[in-house]
């Protein structure tokens, strides 16, 4: 069975491409999220396997999304999604929960990789 | 005209006249049907016609061409009889329907056996691009641009 | 990987985060102290620089990075906004479109971004200066020998192109938690967030586990070039292959960007069936044939309801043209020494994208319009007891089946006396004309080239551009009208359709002939020779509800021969203010038809907006409702 995927970025850009990745990789996006209360929301109802976490959002941001999930399912596997020179962000949002990151432009081959890793 | 190249020519007659068009303006050729009059348009215009969907402005060659009106159109336009060529202007941007009486035939002529355009009876001259010969008989080759693109409005 | 395909998405993602840059810079410098847009325009230029990182466009990211940059300062500081920032932040805004739009038709050599790149990289520096950014100190050369305590010393090097290894050597420790207490972390974790973090680091596990077993799960954490248990080292292996399964499942359900020119092809397919269907329901009424009355109307359902979604799938809010306009009237005010209140309303209502995509320029000529001669300049309204400040309100509102849009300004109106002066030297009205109705003044406005304007200023004439206006808006079936009050200020009043493509028509027969007359402006019809009709100014008329309603007997303006029935219906237009009642010789039903535009000849009467194609394949011209009124 293929693993399920809630996709969270505030650009539908980035949503496709992460999608697009993943999906040929045969994982099934089953949700997207472009807001971080969304993303906690989507997260409770459908119980992904596995949260692509973008860090900049409007409404809630990226790390507060990852506390509440993690508040809700400790065991939550979350990737965040961050660009050059967020260092300080992406140890906040470990320090928060993530298990792993990957950095913007993504290479296909790197979101694999760091997606596995959550997952394995 | 005048040079070698082969040009093929749609002949076809409007009335008395025998007139040709070059075969690469000629999008379809269609069987005459009533069309839609256009209120304000002038009378050389008949109407709008569909063509599979599509709109088509359609002008009737017998008053273009200033020849007398065939017997057919004696009964309210009916159409009955006659034919409707396609025909491109403006460089392919437009098409507009040209009524004829009949279509002869599609040659394929050397540019050499064209003469230039020369007065002829009973039609104006601007509208004339060439003149042909085909069974010993004169056809003119109609510059349908010249002929056509006054009508539409700009 | 094929980065083409994104392009599209890219190019219009990116022009939404501009543009709400643009309205968020507007906000701002209304509310310089508010800490909210910088977050707001922070967050945009951030999501333009990460699609353009993706894209490779290099100089959109610099752009986009400086930018950032000079925005995060702001934000940390909680920086109100001077006019310098805000022109600065408007032309770096302005760069990076320019960027944008280059990049993405391969122009990117042609982007010059070198000056505001030192603009902004100068005020970067200015804020950072003394007090300013709270920069992390930079963390402590790694320790070499770390000092004597229990466990196991792991010394860890991640891969010098690992990005954000900071990140990374905090997943290390992570990992390696689970197997036991981790101490003496060297440099410490603060060194983490810092930038200048070089990715060598150790610690110390207590942990049972064997060197091997401590090694596979640090590597786990990825990224890791080279790793020393216990004081035994160990190369990294080569990466390996990218793991997965090559086939794709379908992806669910998401928003997709579909162009333009996909759903005319669509619409014009859909046009094709709703004739097809209308064809099918004559036959199926002729043969009485129940079984194929049941495909009739199965078909009918069908595509009905295929029509409706795909209309649906055209409809786009107004914000989309509208959301250029504050920054348009911002930088015309400026120009022009004006201070301008612009608001917009309505913003949600939908509007078919073929209509809307022909608005931009209308409104853009009656909102310059508005600035340039309908406000006053600062002291003049102060003279005539005024605010100083002129205010101008682009608002949209949904009407039955048309989209109101209305630009008033509450600036000096329309001199009608000099204009009423001038229609009568131009023989626009008759000579003894006392005074100016509002149709009127719009018709002497919309006269070709029209100016009263004293000084014809850089940005418009009056009169200028209402003409263009005025026939755009017709084209697409519209109407405009005007309201205007000396001293009190001007109202342009514009009513669409909401979609184009197929709409809801009237079939009324006059003599043999078929016209469609569209719903969206048919009030009602009443029967004439039943109602008593009038003389009013020379025109036949019917009186309707205490309100004169001149008529137009279609059958001799289309000049169809034969005479009309002694009872006919009239069919009632309403267009805003303005009403007609049209005879017709009869009504032949309703219908939902297709727009269709024809070659116009020479002289054909201007009350038409196309043609459509009726059941039976016949050609049947539309009646434009704006024409006959």
């Amino acid at each position: 069975m293929s693993h399920t995927v809630l996709v969270c970025d505030d650009a539908i850009f980035m949503r496709t491409m992460i999608s697009d990745i993943l999906g040929q990789a045969g994982f099934e996006i089953v949700g997207e999220a472009e807001t971080g209360s969304q993303a906690v929301e989507k997260y409770k109802q459908l119980k992904p396997d596995l949260v692509t976490m973008d860090i900049v959002m409007p409404d809630m941001g990226g790390i507060d999304a990852v506390r509440e999930i993690v508040k809700h399912d400790p065991d939550a596997k979350i990737l965040m999604c961050s660009a050059m020179g967020q260092q300080a962000l992406v140890v906040e949002a470990i320090q928060a929960g993530a298990k792993d990151f990957v950095v913007k432009p993504f290479q296909p081959s790197r979101v694999l990789e760091a997606v596995q890793r959550v997952l394995g | 005209m005048s040079d070698a190249r082969v040009v093929r020519l749609l002949v076809f007659r409007v009335g008395q006249l025998v007139c040709a068009a070059e075969a690469d303006r000629v999008r379809e050729i269609l069987p005459r049907l009533a069309p839609t009059r256009i209120p304000g348009a002038p009378p050389v215009v008949a109407g709008l016609m569909n063509v599979r969907g599509t709109l088509v402005t359609v002008v009737e060659g017998w008053r273009a061409l200033r020849q007398p009106p065939p017997p057919a159109e004696a009964g309210e336009g009916a159409g009955g009889s006659g034919t409707t060529v396609l025909l491109e202007v403006d460089g392919g941007k437009k098409v507009l329907g040209f009524t004829v009486d009949e279509v002869v035939d599609l040659l394929s002529v050397g540019g050499e056996a064209l003469e230039r355009r020369q007065a002829l009876p009973g039609i104006d001259p601007t509208l004339v691009r060439a003149v042909g010969r085909r069974a010993g008989q004169l056809f003119v080759v109609l510059d349908t641009d010249a002929l056509l693109t006054p009508i539409l409005s700009s | 990987m094929d980065l083409s395909q994104y392009a599209e998405l890219f190019l219009a993602e990116s022009r939404e985060h501009l543009s709400a840059c643009n309205q968020l810079l507007l906000e701002w410098e209304r509310a310089p102290a508010s800490p909210v847009p910088v977050g707001g325009l922070f967050r945009a230029v951030h999501t333009v620089k990460g699609m353009a990182a993706t894209m490779g466009y290099a100089r959109v990211t610099d752009v986009a990075h400086r930018t950032e940059n000079l925005l995060d300062l702001l934000r940390r500081g909680s920086q109100p906004a001077t006019d310098d920032l805000l022109q600065l932040l408007f032309r770096a805004r302005d760069s990076l479109e320019q960027a944008v739009e280059l990049s993405v038709v391969g122009r990117e050599d042609e982007i010059d971004a070198a000056e505001i790149l030192a603009d902004l990289d100068g005020a970067a520096a200015a804020l950072a200066g003394p007090g300013g950014r709270p920069a992390p100190a930079p963390g402590p050369a790694p320790a070499v020998e770390a000092p004597a305590v229990a466990g196991r010393l792991v010394q860890v090097t991640l891969r010098s192109e690992a990005p954000l290894k900071g990140g990374r050597a905090l997943l290390v420790l992570k990992k390696a938690q689970a197997l036991g207490p981790v101490r003496n972390v060297t440099p410490s974790e603060t060194a983490f967030e810092s930038d200048d973090f070089d990715g060598r680091f150790s610690f110390r596990i207590e942990t049972t586990a064997q060197a091997a077993d401590v090694e596979r799960v640090v590597r786990a954490a990825g990224d890791v070039e080279h790793l020393t248990v216990g004081g035994e080292e160990r190369r990294a292996p080569s990466p390996g292959a990218a793991p997965g399964a090559a086939q794709a499942p379908d992806a669910k359900s998401r928003h997709i960007r579909v162009d333009l020119r996909r759903l005319d092809g669509l619409m014009d397919l859909i046009g094709e069936l709703v004739t097809a269907r209308g064809r099918l329901n004559e036959l199926a009424a002729q043969r009485r044939d129940p079984a194929v009355d049941d495909v009739a109307i199965q078909i009918s359902r069908l595509s009905t309801e295929l029509q409706a979604e795909i209309i649906q799938a055209r409809m786009t809010p107004v914000w989309q043209v509208f959301d250029r306009f504050p920054r348009l009237v911002r930088d015309l005010a400026r120009e022009l020494g004006k201070q301008v209140a612009f608001r917009v309303e309505g913003k949600e209502i939908e509007l078919d994208r073929a209509i809307l995509d022909e608005l931009g320029d209308p409104l853009l000529h009656l909102l310059r319009n508005a600035v340039d001669h309908g406000i006053e300049a600062p002291a003049e309204r102060r003279s005539r007891g005024k605010k100083p400040e002129g205010e101008i309100v682009l608002a949209a509102v949904r009407e039955r089946a048309s989209v109101v849009i209305s630009v008033s300004d509450d600036g000096r109106g329309i001199a009608r006396a000099k204009i009423l002066e001038r229609a009568k030297r131009d023989g626009v009205v008759d000579p003894h004309a006392e005074a100016l109705s509002d149709d009127q003044l719009l018709r002497v406005l919309a006269r070709p080239g029209f100016s009263t304007a004293e000084s014809v200023t850089s940005v418009s004439g009056r009169g200028v551009g209402i003409d263009v206006a005025m026939t755009r808006i017709r084209a697409l079936g519209g109407s405009i009208d005007i309201r205007s009050q000396e001293g009190k200020g001007t109202t342009f009043v514009l009513r669409l359709p909401v979609t184009l493509a197929i709409v809801r028509a009237l079939i009324a027969g006059v003599g043999a002939e078929r016209y469609a007359l569209p719903l969206t402006y048919v009030s009602e019809t009443v029967e004439f020779g039943v109602q008593a009709t009038t003389t009013v100014e020379g025109r036949e008329a019917i009186v309707l509800r205490d309100r004169v309603v001149p008529l137009v007997h279609l059958r001799r303006l289309l000049g169809v021969t034969g005479d009309a029935p002694s009872r006919c219906p009239i069919i009632v237009l309403e267009m805003g203010d303005r009403r007609s009642g049209i005879v017709v010789d009869g009504m032949l039903g309703q219908q939902e038809i297709v727009v269709k535009g024809f070659d116009a000849p020479q002289g054909t009467l201007p009350v038409f907006s196309g043609a459509t194609i009726m059941g039976d394949g016949i050609p049947a011209l539309i009646l434009d409702a704006g024409g006959l009124l």
